[in-house]
């Protein structure tokens, strides 16, 4: 249903200012009632990707398509059909809640936006069933954003997005800021809606642990591109790019760290920061910091490879 | 100080150990004091020299207010101290006078914090702010000396070059180093890190984390770590504490609490956190605990964890248990080496270690403890 196609998001370039790609043509797809996972450090361009589909912010080259409708060439109204469609779920909830409106009111608002000339008993039942979609009891709809805890926040987030029915939610780093244990609820939360309502999900994490539980099929991008495209399952068994390996590497794993305490680790830490987006590193983007870099790595751009069915892999030597 | 932990007839622990701090009984309050609110209740622990210490809980369960306390933090007299002490190297910290405590903030106790970003100064540039730090504290180096030594110990590249940044021109990573340079910059003997990688990417954690622990061991000073992730944890740390509620529900050694929760909070955590192997992740349900931390001013009477143990008996509603040993090293052993099978829904699949040459105490504070054999 999204088919995202050779992507470019470009930041600056205006008054000699550098051009700054943060998306650098990236490829993908989420298919009807699918769940993908996009992985990678901050700076990569997660959220350019996520904002350039829902037109937050410009495409400068490629294709993105939904549901056959090339996004970029929307009339109004079909502008309007498309964002009740798809939705965006946001890592701080409040950023993207009126303060000013309580949680009832906020999600009416939403609701008679959605259905013009929709009655207020009809409004009402709607936020008690769309608070009780989300966990939350209706006596909260009198209470304003502030009152809630973070992870309750991120349950009005969900409930607001769902408000319109979308299809496809894209869910920008949605628990990063959540506590372990909250963020299970909301994980759970999430998969158990995606049976009830048969959304897809385009679901943007930088911890490759979270993804696990949530996608079938996962994205690994450095620097604005693809650097790994694979089945889930397949991936954690064996990453086939070495940044990959270095990701799964990172996360906080406790049967890892018991073991590790025991025979030493043999953790491979990323050296350093994602470079800015204006360098231009030759060869392959990655070198500067990868483990298993060799001379070729320096000077030729590495090709994208296929190395098993359904998995590609942007490196020399996978 | 050498001497004898005794914490039951049946679990007594003979360890050669010297402690740099030692909480006792703990109490700190906010609001009236007609109507207080305990946000932390009875809370003791002691921090060996030398070694990183972990307190674990969720959003609110009083964390940092105890963090805060070891340097008498606490905004007063919005909140109190009401009962217990701080013994840091022998000296009560509630009871040292104002001049005194100036002094313990500065070259003793030092902090960093979850988020660098805004506690770094957007307008100065982070060497001058690193500097600064250290003529408060230092007459004896040359301030740029010693910023350059510090910004290299705590892995900056380039740091003659890159003490003219701002701020905002440095990645998060890069601000939480600077943070940790400026904490090292009175060489204190305790670290207290508040959440230090919370806001950071699992690739710039793990190098943090890889830092404090090395640090730890280079400067030999305690590190204590403050996280809601227990899988931060099992890396770095020597011993852990978990609150609940303002109050430490289980205590031990990192590898055996880890291998072998005795608290159902405990458990509850640690399924928590996001594995890498076993079951097959996209089809399943995760475990974790359900519900919210309770607010302070509205607890439960009897434990506090009950409105949300899987566990929960009738006593659970109407007695608070005790934090104390409730499985005797003898049976604990046995368990540890596989000589009797553990009870109670643990179902890790970390290896229990077979051998260890200490006898560690192991603290819960639950009527049932998972694993036990008082069930
Ligand atoms: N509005 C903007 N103007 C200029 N540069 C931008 C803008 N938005 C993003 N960028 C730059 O584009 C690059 C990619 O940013 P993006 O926010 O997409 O990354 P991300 O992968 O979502 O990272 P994070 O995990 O931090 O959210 C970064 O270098 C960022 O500084
Ligand atoms: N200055 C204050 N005034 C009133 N209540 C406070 C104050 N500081 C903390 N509290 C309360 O004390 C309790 C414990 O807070 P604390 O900040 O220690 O939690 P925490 O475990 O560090 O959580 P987090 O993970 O969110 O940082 C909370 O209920 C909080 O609302
Ligand atoms: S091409 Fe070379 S530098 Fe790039 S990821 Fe592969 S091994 Fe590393
Ligand atoms: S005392 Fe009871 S309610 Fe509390 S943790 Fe133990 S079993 Fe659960
Ligand atoms: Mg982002
Ligand atoms: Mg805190």
């Amino acid at each position: 249903m999204l088919k995202i196609k050779d992507l470019t998001v470009q930041f600056g370039g205006e008054g000699g200012k550098p051009v700054l790609r943060a998306v650098d043509g990236v490829t993908l797809e989420v298919g009807e009632g699918q769940s993908v996972g996009l992985v990678g450090e901050s700076g990569c361009g997660k959220s350019s990707l996520a904002n350039a589909v829902v037109r937050l912010v410009p495409v400068a080259g490629g294709q993105v398509s939904f549901d056959g409708n090339d996004v970029t060439r929307l009339s109004r109204k079909e502008l309007k059909s498309f964002r009740t469609r798809v939705q965006m779920i946001f890592q701080d909830p409040l950023g993207s809640l009126n303060p000013r409106l309580s949680v009832g009111g906020c999600l009416s608002e939403v609701c008679r936006v959605h259905n013009p000339g929709i009655g207020k008993a009809a409004v009402d039942q709607r936020v008690a069933e769309l608070l009780d979609m989300v966990g939350l009891e209706s006596l909260y709809a009198n209470r304003y954003p502030h009152e809630f805890s973070g992870g309750q926040r991120q349950r009005i987030g969900i409930a607001r997005a769902l408000a319109v029915s979308p299809t496809l939610v894209i869910a920008d780093e949605p628990v990063s800021a959540l506590d372990v244990s909250v963020q299970v609820q909301i994980l759970n939360l999430m998969k158990d809606l995606q049976k009830k309502m048969n959304l897809s999900y385009l679901f943007i994490a930088h911890d490759l642990a979270v993804v696990r539980y949530m996608c079938e099929r996962i994205y690994v991008m450095y620097l604005g591109k693809v650097v790994e495209e694979s089945p889930a399952a397949e991936l954690f068994v064996k990453p086939a790019h070495p940044y990959t390996e270095a990701l799964l590497s990172a996360v906080p794993d406790v049967e890892k760290g018991l073991k590790n305490r025991e025979v030493g680790s043999d953790r491979i830490v990323l050296g350093g920061d994602v470079p800015s987006a204006t360098e231009r590193i030759p060869g392959c983007p990655f070198h500067p910091r990868c483990h298993k870099v060799q001379e070729i790595c320096r000077e030729k751009v590495p090709p994208r490879k296929e190395v098993s069915e359904g998995r590609f892999s942007v490196c020399h030597f996978s | 100080m050498w001497k004898v932990l005794k914490i039951q007839d049946d679990c007594e622990i003979l360890g050669v150990m010297s402690d740099l701090l030692e909480v006792k009984g703990l109490k700190v309050q906010f609001g009236s004091s007609k109507d207080p609110v305990c946000a932390v209740d009875g809370v003791s622990f002691s921090v060996p020299d030398g070694s990183t210490f972990a307190l674990v809980g969720e959003s609110g369960c009083g964390k940092s207010v105890t963090a805060l306390s070891l340097a008498r933090l606490v905004p007063e007299p919005a909140g109190s101290y009401a009962a217990g002490s701080i013994m840091f190297n022998g000296e009560n910290v509630l009871e040292m006078s104002n001049s005194r405590l100036r002094e313990l903030r500065g070259r003793e106790i030092a902090y960093v914090f979850q988020d660098p970003s805004t506690a770094l100064n957007p307008v100065f540039r982070v060497g001058a702010q690193i500097m600064e730090a250290i003529q408060l504290h230092r007459k004896d180096v040359s301030a740029r000396d010693e910023t350059i030594r510090l910004m290299t110990l705590v892995g900056l590249p380039d740091p003659a070059e890159r003490m003219k940044a701002y701020p905002h021109e440095l990645s998060g990573g890069m601000q939480q180093r600077v943070m940790i340079a400026m904490a090292l910059a009175c060489s204190p003997k305790l670290l207290v890190a508040d959440e230090p990688t919370t806001a950071l990417d699992v690739t710039i954690q793990a190098q943090i984390l890889e830092l404090l622990s090395s640090l730890q061991k280079k400067l030999n000073m305690s590190v204590l770590l403050i996280t809601h992730n227990l899988g931060l944890v099992a890396d770095v740390a020597h011993t852990v504490n978990v609150m609940y509620a303002g109050r430490i529900v289980e205590s031990g050694q990192v590898r055996d609490v880890l291998a072998a929760p005795a608290h159902p909070y405990t458990r509850g955590l640690l399924d928590a956190v996001p594995k890498l192997s076993g079951i097959d992740g996209s089809d399943v349900r995760l475990e974790g605990i359900d519900g919210f931390v309770p607010n302070p001013a509205e607890l439960p009477p009897g434990c506090k964890f009950e409105p949300r143990c899987k566990y929960a008996q009738d006593k659970c509603r109407e007695v608070e248990p005790e934090l104390e040993c409730r499985i005797s090293n003898a049976e604990y052993r046995m368990e540890r080496e596989g000589l009797v099978g553990s009870e109670g829904g643990s179902t890790t699949n970390v290896q229990q270690p077979t051998s260890s040459n200490q006898e560690e105490g192991r603290l819960v504070r639950c009527h049932y403890p998972l694993g036990g054999s008082d069930a």
